[in-house]
């Protein structure tokens, strides 16, 4: 790719003269900060978007191309990070999905079963291809979607973030396909915000800044600090200053807490803990045991069955999600395009959703037009979302600069409790930095904080205590994190070790 | 490997902001454009159509294009109509924003209408307030009546569409009741209200210019009043602000903590008071009276001026004016060129379809940028 310039029709330079190659048979990670213009890179060489000038090579011929379509007779397959897969199918329709065996006018099912079978073998992707995709875990619909592309005659696929929502173990598997894709002589690009992951499986990287390329370099050659010093242009420090700190009152208590999802299953089974204020209590677990229904009972975007939550003395047992947010609640949801943001909504709206109506936002009913741009502003330095302004409808932004409105917004809530739902998913290496310090910011001001994520790595430097999750219980409550393995808290993670009933209670 | 240096400094970032804002006028003259483009086009079609069935298709077309401006009781009786038209249009463009299909406008403009002229009729008022208070009553009056259907779908989730059609047409029966029972004078024969007392009639702009500008009155500056109101009320108050959060997302404006149940209720009956203006300006400017059938269907016609306007307050008063000079033009069309009044529906019907494709085309793509986000991630 060559001479690569892309401007939005709102204004906004994504690509300014990029090149880009890659070999052929290589795996090349494309990093940069949030909103650095690698994915949208990544859609002009897949045919979702125009460049506004520029040049594509491939094997030697230029090509235009303008669809997706185009991209995949071309051999050129893309795994966005939110799947684009449809729910309700089993996995072989969804493979394939767009070129079906027929049969007569049927989808002849039992070859769609058959191909998939095959090209999971072929490729160590392991999937069962007559499970419905609303029930298997991410990391497999993951490989549904990979398999998809692989379907379609991808020679070259680009898999943008696609370790974001990965579980080590499920990181792991990932990469020993990726490796399998390679000898199969595929082209890999893989786009990361982990360095460590990049360092890993990576044979060259390319650094994106400010829509340009800063460079590309053999992996062999390149450190995790200096690739964080190209992509961000300072010095990162990735060590925590974690001060002691004594805890407060149990500002949170869940009791017997039970949910049961739409499809009848229990996924939450008589959850019980505390959370005190001036603490970080981490919510470890595969993802899909049951912590992303917890977190949406705790802050009312669904109703329990049974169980009780209270907030200092207050009980907000099935309280509305408004009620819960002004009884001193902040949260940072997982779902962030469902819950977060508005999409067609300005930055600068979206971030007074929680307080329109105090001052200084609001006085005698009217909104201060002044004070919410100034908050604005200010947002938007601190938390260096990249945006030439607050005007900007939030669907305009990058993926990782939306999670920063929403993380800017809730973390500047002053809440008793904060609720934090994978922050930092998406979210690049600087800008995690400063959420880290943030959170425990809050910690340290008395603030209790649930932190729940996928990043084991992350919760377990972050949090005070450590809650494990499996199969919607709590199997564990870990006081002493410091001296605690991943290993094994992977291994309670897994519901291979558990904690006796005494134990966790000794622990709430 | 080359390092280039990237903006960082703060002067390269105002330098970067400008150009933006730059590019974005740019966006909307662009925008502007296409419009009035659209609006060409769309004349053009509708002039291919009066080709096609007229007998005299230019002098048709003349009619409908200037008709309205050709002789001064015409530009007053388009001023009259676009008046309510643009009071309803106010009034459909508040539940919109909230993404709620308010078609209730209608029936609050009858209740207001109603209301107008029985406190008109027997509350006797010095002048002024003779206005005020009847209009004042009639809002309240409106208010109350859109409450119904904005309760209904805030916290039992009935379907709006179905709800307001329905009060509508009880409405519609209890205003000819009460009209033909009780309102009609003695021996009159006709159907209609005894005549509101001088008091209450909105002072006529023919009698002030000295000119023959027909029913149109002073109500135009209440308008004036509503659409300033309104543009606040959306653009500057936190009530604004929770309409247009739960329009966007309704999902984000309850995990924020707006308490969107109240709110839906109030964008209604506010819809409502201002709907209700509307039958005031009938029952006190227009007709000085109540008669049957007093809307004649304005209240629907609301909604494609709001939509014209897509919602924005300020627009509405030109897309109101626009469409009632289509709706005018429309009928010296048929009396003076002997169209059939359905062929000028038919070429009202394409005019607004074609600028209103343009319309659609960009909630499609609203719709699509969410899955665009999604890919984004
Ligand atoms: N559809 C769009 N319309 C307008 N601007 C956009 C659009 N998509 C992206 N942008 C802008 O282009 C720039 C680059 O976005 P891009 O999504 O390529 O970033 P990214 O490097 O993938 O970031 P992230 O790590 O956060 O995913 C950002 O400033 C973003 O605001
Ligand atoms: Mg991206």
């Amino acid at each position: 790719m060559r001479d690569i310039i892309k401007i939005y029709p709102n204004g906004v330079r994504a690509n300014r003269e990029v090149h880009f190659g890659i070999r052929s048979g290589e795996i090349h990670a494309l990093v940069g900060e949030n909103g650095a213009g690698k994915s949208t890179l990544m859609k002009i060489l897949y045919g979702v978007e125009r460049p506004s000038s520029g040049s594509i090579f491939l094997r030697g011929k230029s090509v235009h191309i303008n669809s997706e379509h185009e991209a995949i007779a071309l051999g050129i397959g893309m795994v966005f990070q939110n799947f684009m897969l449809v729910p309700s199918f089993t996995i072989a329709q969804n493979v394939v999905l767009g070129s079906e065996p027929m049969r007569g006018m049927l989808l002849d099912q039992r070859a769609a079963v058959k191909i998939t079978n095959n090209l999971a073998r072929q490729y160590g992707l392991v999937v069962d291809p007559t499970a419905i995709v609303d029930s298997v875990p991410v990391g497999m619909r993951q490989r549904v979607e990979i398999l998809k592309a692989l379907y379609r005659g991808a020679d070259i696929l680009i898999l943008d973030e696609p370790t974001a929502v990965l579980t080590p173990q499920e990181t792991r598997e990932l990469f020993a396909a990726i490796r399998q894709l390679v000898n199969a002589g595929k082209t890999i690009i893989f786009i990361s915000h982990k360095l460590r992951e990049v360092m890993e499986i990576s044979d060259r990287v390319s650094v994106m800044r400010d829509g340009q390329m800063v460079g590309t370099l053999h992996t062999s050659d390149a450190t995790e600090s200096r690739l964080a010093k190209m992509m961000v242009g300072r010095e990162v420090f990735l060590q925590l200053d974690k001060p002691t700190k004594e805890r407060g009152v149990a500002m949170l208590q869940v009791r017997h807490l039970e949910y049961v999802n739409e499809a009848g299953r229990e996924v939450v089974r008589g959850v019980s803990f505390n959370t005190y204020s001036g603490e970080i209590l981490g919510i470890a677990g595969v993802e899909g045991n049951g912590q992303t229904e917890l977190v949406e009972v705790l802050t009312g975007l669904r109703k329990p069955v049974a169980g009780t939550v209270s907030l200092g003395d207050h009980s907000i047992t099935g309280l509305s999600a408004s009620a819960v947010r002004l009884s001193g609640v902040a949260h940072i949801p997982e779902d962030r395009l469902t819950n977060g943001v508005a999409l067609n909504a300005s930055i600068d709206e979206n971030l007074i959703v929680d307080r329109y109506n105090k001052p200084p936002f609001s006085r005698a009913g009217f909104v201060s037009h002044g004070a919410v741009v100034k908050h604005g502003e200010k947002m938007i330095d601190q938390y260096a979302i990249r945006a030439p302004d607050g005007t900007l409808p939030v669907g305009s932004l990058s993926g990782g600069n939306m999670q920063k409105v929403v993380v800017a917004r809730e973390l500047s809530a002053n809440p008793k409790l904060l609720i934090a739902a994978q922050p930092t998913r998406g979210v690049d290496i600087g800008a995690t930095e400063f959420m880290h310090q943030q959170l425990l910011k809050q910690r340290n001001e008395g603030v209790a904080v649930l932190l729940v994520s996928a990043d084991l790595a992350e919760v377990m430097s972050l949090s005070d205590r450590l809650a494990v999750m499996h199969n919607g219980r709590i199997v564990a409550i870990i006081t002493d994190v410091r001296n605690v393995s991943e290993e094994e808290v992977g291994l309670f993670m897994l519901g291979v070790k558990q904690q006796t009933q005494a134990e966790i209670e000794a622990n709430w | 490997m080359v390092d280039t240096p990237a903006i960082t400094n703060s002067e390269a970032r105002v330098h970067e902001r400008m150009r933006i804002r730059k590019e974005r006028v740019r966006g909307s003259l662009i925008d502007l454009v296409v419009t009035l483009g659209t609006i060409v086009i769309a004349l053009v079609v509708g002039f291919i159509v009066t080709l096609a069935v007229g007998k005299q298709p230019i002098a048709a077309y003349t009619a409908l294009l200037t008709g309205p401006l050709s002789q001064v009781n015409r530009l007053g009786n388009w001023l009259q109509d676009a008046t309510t038209l643009i009071l309803i249009g106010l009034s459909v463009s508040i539940a919109f924003q909230a993404r709620q299909f308010n078609l209730g406008a209608e029936g609050s403009l009858l209740v207001g209408a109603m209301t107008a002229a029985v406190v008109a009729l027997y509350v006797p008022l010095p002048p002024i307030l003779g206005i005020i208070v009847p209009l004042l009553a009639a809002m309240a009056a409106g208010f109350l009546v859109a409450l119904i259907p904005g309760w209904m779908k805030a916290y039992l989730n009935a379907n709006e569409i179905v709800s307001t059609l329905m009060i509508n047409a009880i409405i519609a029966n209890l205003y000819q009741y009460l009209l033909i029972n009780f309102l009609t004078p003695e021996g009159d024969n006709v159907r209609r209200s005894a005549l509101l007392p001088a008091t209450s009639a909105f002072p006529l702009l023919a009698d002030i210019f000295n000119a023959n500008l027909g029913r149109a009155n002073l109500a135009i500056v209440v308008v004036l009043i509503v659409v300033i109101a309104v543009w606040i009320l959306m653009r500057h108050t936190s009530f604004g602000y929770e309409i247009r959060m739960i329009g966007a997302n309704e999902k984000f404006a309850q995990y924020g903590g707006i308490n969107t149940k109240r709110v839906v209720m109030l964008a209604f009956a506010i819809g409502g008071a201002v709907a209700a203006i509307g039958g005031v300006h009938l029952a006190m400017g227009v007709h000085n009276r109540l008669i049957l059938g007093i809307s004649a269907g304005l209240g629907f016609e609301g909604i494609v001026v709001a939509m014209l306007a897509r919602n924005n307050p300020l627009l509405v008063p030109i897309t109101g004016l626009f469409y009632s000079y289509l709706r005018i033009g429309g009928d010296i069309m048929e009396r003076t060129a002997s169209v059939g009044a359905e062929i000028v529906q038919v070429i009202q019907a394409v005019i607004i379809l074609l600028i209103t494709a343009q319309f659609v085309i960009e909630y499609v793509r609203t719709r699509r940028n969410r899955r665009a986000a999604e890919a984004k991630l």
